[in-house]
């Protein structure tokens, strides 16, 4: 017999107050209560002051860009996009060797978790210290961004490779090992190409990261634009040349983003292929 | 004319999974030369039996005897394939022939002599189109034979294949049972199969095997052609 909709409302009641609750909510409700409670220490400067107005002078500033320094601005996009690029490739191949002594299906465990736990600490440093830190030993050149760069990706890409590894189909892997391939000739022929597309995808993802990272590494002396950033903020009237550098980050930023994009659906599509045909 | 040597003698293997048993008191041999069709319905035990035979599972009772020394290369085609999805179908093929080379010798490529063997099996099975492209892009029945010419490039002496034709239209399943019977017997070796259509276990097979579901003990042992 059914229970009538008073009887289900009378036992919700009798449940107890805390059973609504699940992580999700108690986790809000922490976090809710955390942010409103920390807004009483948040405090300008206890002037009174015209914000909007501040903000519209300010912004006028940067109106028009000046189309003068676009030379220059270019040649250092281009230096960023050379630090984003070697930096990309030494982050990759330190990552690959790394990476293995992270995956649980590959290293043993007592290299396991040290290698885990080097990685934890390099992704706990910001990309702006591994600059800063690069800047003391090799002085302020783009030698530092590439440094930086490397390291900070490491931290990062060798996390992500490790994943994949272990996440990859192991099946080609074994069938391999089971028609005579040695362990390495049965990762490299059987694993590695399963795990291949998804590692370039993120590889292509670090690239990616690492150009928008490479145009703000300059700022404390590490190369590229950010440089160019620096200069243009700290000095008078530079708002419209500061306005035109972030106009071409921003235009090469969005290509990178489209681009890297498309190809990365592009490798996945082709990589699921007939999955559906398959099972 | 003298008897054919045998590659592999099964005595009274039976095989018990959860509490039923799925075949018992099983003996036959298996001649150099010989195309073995295993047949019976779904679930009678022939993936099972197949992995005995390749010794990836035990048996619960009897065993397996091989006279020769030391014992012949095996190789499995797998019902689920088992190809390296990102790779090209040319590599996959090649990848067969691992076991015949150093890690070192296969770390830039394969020898030219291999993938020569490989693209005229590739060809055989009409695949040399699709040599570049990766296994993830092909269809089922273009994946079954990129697997069949893997396991071919391997040189088993004994080669058993699960499933080899299921998933390919009448022709090119004609075509491939006698592409894998002549690979196999032309050089003494020997294939055991698993099939479903009693067409082409009649067509290929010199003997066969048929498993009972009812009764795991009354399997029976065909000679309709056997080899002399």
């Amino acid at each position: 017999m059914g229970r009538t909709q008073s009887d289900l409302l009378d036992m919700e009641s009798k449940m107890p107050w805390h059973s609504r609750f699940d992580l999700l909510g108690i986790t809000f409700l922490v976090f809710l209560g955390s942010a409103l409670g920390a807004l009483p220490s948040i405090e300008g400067s206890g002037r009174d002051l015209d914000y909007l107005g501040n903000l519209s002078r300010f912004l006028s500033q940067f109106f028009p860009p000046d189309w003068s320094i676009l030379d220059r601005t270019l040649s250092g996009l281009l230096e960023t996009i050379q630090i984003a690029l070697v930096s990309t490739l030494l982050a990759i191949l330190l990552s690959f060797l790394i990476s293995l002594g992270a995956s649980r299906n590959v290293a043993p465990l007592w290299l396991l978790w040290p290698t885990r736990m080097l990685l934890n600490m390099i992704r706990t440093i910001p990309s702006l210290l591994w600059a800063l830190i690069a800047v003391v030993i090799v002085g302020s050149n783009s030698l530092a961004g590439v440094i930086a760069l490397t390291f900070y990706s490491v931290g990062y890409l060798a996390k992500f490779f490790s994943e994949t590894f272990e996440s990859t189909d192991l099946s080609a892997q074994s069938a391999l090992k089971s028609l005579g391939a040695g362990p390495l000739q049965a990762f490299q022929y059987g694993l590695w190409p399963n795990a291949r597309p998804i590692i370039w995808s993120h590889c292509l993802w670090m690239l990616e990261y690492n150009i928008r990272s490479a145009s703000i590494i300059g700022y404390v002396g590490a190369g590229g634009i950010g440089l160019h950033l620096k200069l243009y903020a700290e000095s008078a009237e530079s708002w419209n040349k500061f306005s035109l550098v972030l106009l071409c980050i921003l235009v090469v930023v969005t290509l990178l983003d489209f681009t890297g994009e498309k190809i990365r659906h592009a490798i996945r599509k082709k990589l699921d292929g007939v999955a559906a045909q398959k099972h | 004319m003298s008897r054919p040597s045998t590659l592999l003698e099964a005595r009274n293997i039976g095989l018990r999974l959860e509490e039923r048993w799925l075949f018992r008191n099983l003996s036959f041999s298996i001649p150099t030369g010989a195309f073995i069709s295993l047949t019976g319905p779904s679930g009678v035990g022939k993936t099972s039996l197949l992995r005995i035979l390749s010794r990836e599972l035990s048996p619960t009772e009897g065993e397996l005897f091989c006279p020769l020394d030391p014992a012949p290369k095996k190789a499995m085609i797998f019902q689920d394939l088992q190809l390296a999805e990102g790779a090209s179908s040319l590599t996959n093929v090649l990848s067969g022939s691992l076991g015949k080379y150093s890690s070192i010798k296969t770390l830039f490529g394969f020898p030219q002599k291999e993938k020569e063997r490989g693209l005229i099996l590739l060809r055989e099975l009409g695949l040399e189109m699709k040599s570049n492209q990766w296994a993830s892009t092909l269809s089922r029945g273009e994946r079954q034979r990129l697997a069949i010419c893997r396991t071919l490039l391997s040189h088993p002496t004994l080669l058993f294949a699960d499933e080899p034709v299921a998933s390919l239209d009448s022709e090119w399943a004609d075509k491939t049972l006698a592409t894998l019977l002549d690979s196999q017997t032309k050089k003494g070796g020997s294939i055991i199969c698993s099939l479903h259509d009693e067409l082409q276990v009649q067509q290929f097979s010199n003997y066969i095997l048929r498993l009972n579901p009812s009764d795991p003990s009354s399997w029976s042992w065909e000679e309709p052609n056997p080899i002399s």
